[in-house]
Formats: C-alpha cells, structure tokens, sequence
C-alpha cells in the first residue's frame, strides 16, 4: 500500500506549499520576514527515518522526484531542488545509522536537512545571480524564519505520521524482502 | 568499498552536471514551456484549485467579521467621498466624448490602451521566496500569453511569466529586473509630465525603482505613475503607483524615483489579465 500512499502524500504536501504560503498572516508574507516551505523536503527526512532501511534508498528517489516537481512548479530554474533534496536526503539517511532513532533525533536531522538544503538553495540562486541578498541578511531574514516555521510544522505532522511509515516499511520490506 | 565510494562521487558529479545544463536551458530565453511542464502546471494547479476554495472560504469568514467592526467609519467616510466623484464623473464623461469624437475626425479606432480583460482567480504562490511569482486559474485556452501585463483594480500587479494550456504563472512587479523594464509616464497636475523605466524593485526601501528619462526633469512626491505604452509590451494607461521620493542616482548622471506600488499584490484573490487589442499585436510583430 506505501507504493500508492508515499507519493500521493508528497503530491499533497506538494500542493498544499504554494496554497498555504498564499494564506499565511499577512504581517509574515509583507514584513521583511522571508519564509520557504520546505513540507516535501520534511516528509522525506520522516521517511528515510521511519521508512528506509539501510540498504534501500526509497527517500532518494522519491527526492529526485519530487524535487524536479518543486522546480516545474513553483520555479522558473530546474534542476536546483533535483539536486539538492536528494543530496540532502541522503546525508541524513547516512547520519540515521549512526543514532538511535526517537523523536529528538528526528527534530535534530530534520532542522539540520532544512538549514543545508536552504542554505544550498541560497548558495546556488545567489550563484546564478538570482538574488543579491548578502550572507548576513540571509541568515537573520530567511533561514532562521525557515526554520523555525518548518520544525512548527514537522512537529505537527510526526505524530500523525510516523507510526504509519514504521508500519508500512515492515509490511514491504519483510514480505517481499528486496526494494 | 573503495568502488561504492567512487561511484557515489560519481554519481554526485554527473548530479551536478545535470544541474549545471538544467540551469543553463531554464535560463536562456526559451518562448513556450515543455509539454512536460505543462503537464504538471495544470495537474498541480488543478488540485490546488480543489483546496484553495475551502480555504479561501475560511479564511474569507475571518476577514469579514474584522471588516463588520469598521463599517461606520468607513461608510461615513465614503458618503463624503460620492460627493465629490460624481461631480468627477461628468466631466470624464464629456471627456471621453471629446475624445471619441477626435479619434472619428482623425479616423483612428484603434488606440494602445485598447484591451480585452480575461479574468482570473489567484491559485498559489511560489514557496521559495526568491520568486515572487503568484499561479492563476487561466491558461493559454483563455487567450493568456507570455509578457501580458495582470491588474487588479487598483493598478498593475506584474506580468505573465509562463503560460500552460490551462494555467499561467504571473511575476509580481516586486521580482521585476533589468531584463523587464516598464516604460511609464509620471503624470502630475500643474507642470509636464515625464517619462522614465522602472528597472527594478528595491526591497529594503520596498518600492519599485524608476529612472528618469532626463536630469532636468522635476517630479514630485505623490505624482502618479502610469503605463506610457511605449514598450510595446504593455498597453498605455496601467496605474503602476506614486511616486514616494526622488534623489540622484549613485552616479549623479540620472534621477532615480522611488514608486510605491498602487495594487495590494498580497492581499489579492481575482486580478485582470490585459489582453492588449487585436491590431496592436500585429503592428508590434511587425
């Protein structure tokens, strides 16, 4: 069932990004404040956690995906979340080997995952001369934002989460035992 | 596992090659989207035009019951206001009059503030804040097309960046560079009016930045800046907003105006997309 359930679960988050960031409080979208959502990005750290064993890279591909869709979509530049969701994804399915997994751990590889793929985002945009926003500013107006936003939202969607991809990674990977 | 570790090296450099040529086709000046693209576009704008509604509805009840708490005030202003604009309106009237009246002598119909409206409703907004780009629910089947200008009603909020068969992404005037300049007039009351670009939007001043065509030239806090139609782009007549300050440019050659922009692009659900006048766009293949 996690073969039909992943994806459509990416695809929501996908598109509830762009529909959330068009409601959020005013007082956040005009002030000087800039926030990205990173939901897909969140949703595939979860599950090279919960759902990826450590010989199987379903979180990578799903990355390459979905991070070609994010730039389709709501960029006008491909390739830069292609390259750096999967990247990202799957440094932290090299890190989870190393930790006990429980939910501090989880918070921790999530918010380093956001922080590196923001600031690589930023590295390569400002690169191609995309923005000119300079080092500091970015910290302090966009990434520390970002974020703060993004672990609000990560600790909302854990609980209801994470017991259905421990679930659906013993029901696939035992039965048919290969990827 | 020395292997394992030199394919992986490998891997991330051919990675990193594709992301060099995607980077590279997606920013040279490409004319239409893939089919690929378009695809996506519409599927995803689709499926957010299913969740945008009842969330649009929600937070549509908030926002009414703070408006209710300011509907005296305002009313009694607004009453103040009728006043004044219908006095406003006859002479619009006789002037619109004269002018028809002056093209028939001159046997010119056609003129470039001509436009047919499309309408169209705001679906999404980009989540990567570097792009200050907005999706709307019209596509290339409505008659939209790449470059047209989008207003809402209370002046000009960008352009079509890309459009799909049956969605289109609009860039807002605040991601506005170099590579699209508005050409625009700054109409003031009692001296000439002057012309200019805006080249760009200043984000710490948060105001669009205008360049004066001559040094000479006095502009005034306040005055009002229109579309002039002179790109060929836009049409003529688009508010684009006021002019907040003037000072020299960093070189002293030119003057630089600050332009606050008239629409409220955050606060936007229905806009207008400008589908310039039949025969303009012949003249301008021309």
């Amino acid at each position: 069932m996690a073969k039909f359930y992943l994806p459509l679960f990416l695809l929501l988050l996908l598109v509830l990004e762009g529909v959330a960031v068009d409601f959020l409080p005013n007082s956040l979208v005009t002030g000087r404040w800039m926030i990205a959502a990173h939901w897909v990005l969140l949703y595939l750290v979860l599950i090279s956690i919960f759902y990826d064993l450590e010989n199987t890279y379903v979180s990578v591909l799903y990355a390459i995906v979905f991070g070609l869709m994010i730039d389709i979509v709501y960029t006008s530049v491909l390739g830069v979340y292609m390259f750096i969701y999967p990247l990202v994804v799957y440094g932290i399915h090299g890190l989870k080997k190393l930790l006990h997994t429980n939910f501090l751990v989880a918070v921790v590889l999530a918010a380093l995952a956001v922080v590196l793929a923001d600031t690589g985002v930023y590295i390569v945009y400002s690169f191609i001369g995309l923005t000119e926003l300079p080092w500091q500013d970015y910290f302090y107006i966009r990434l520390i934002p970002t974020l703060l936003a993004n672990l609000l939202l990560l600790i909302l969607i854990y609980p209801l989460t994470k017991a259905k991809l421990s679930k659906w990674s013993t029901e696939r990977f035992n039965t048919s035992g290969k990827f | 596992m020395s292997f394992f570790r030199r394919t992986r090296l490998f891997i991330i450099l051919i990675g990193f090659i594709v992301l060099v040529a995607l980077i590279g086709y997606s920013m040279s000046d490409r004319s239409n989207l893939t089919v690929g693209e378009e695809f996506l576009k519409d599927t995803v704008g689709w499926l957010q035009g299913v969740v945008h509604r009842p969330a649009e509805f929600t937070s549509n009840i908030f926002s009414n019951i703070d408006e209710i708490k300011h509907t005296y005030e305002e009313n009694q202003l607004l009453k103040e206001r009728l006043a004044d604009h219908k006095s406003l309106l006859y002479e619009i009237q006789e002037l619109k009059q004269d002018n028809e009246e002056l093209r028939q002598i001159l046997d010119k119909t056609e003129s470039i503030s001509d436009y047919e409206p499309i309408q169209a409703s705001v679906r999404s907004q980009s989540p990567e804040p570097f792009f200050k780009e907005v999706t709307i629910n019209k596509g290339e089947q409505d008659g939209v097309k790449k470059n047209m200008a989008v207003i809402t009603g209370q002046g000009m909020v960008g352009k079509i960046k890309s459009a799909a068969e049956f969605s289109s992404t609009v860039q807002l005037l605040r991601g506005f560079d170099g590579t699209n300049r508005i050409s625009v007039t700054v109409s003031q009351e009692d001296k000439e009016d002057e012309s200019g670009f805006v080249i760009g939007y200043d984000e710490e001043k948060e105001a669009l930045m205008l360049k004066l065509n001559s040094y000479e030239s006095e502009v005034e806090e306040g005055a009002l800046v229109v579309s002039s139609g002179m790109g060929g782009v836009f049409i003529r007549g688009l508010e684009i907003g006021t002019v907040k300050e003037v000072t020299p440019d960093k070189y002293g050659l030119t003057q630089m105006a600050y332009v606050t922009p008239a629409a409220d692009v955050d606060n936007m659900d229905h806009v207008i997309v400008v589908n310039a006048a039949e025969g303009n766009q012949q003249e301008e293949e021309e």
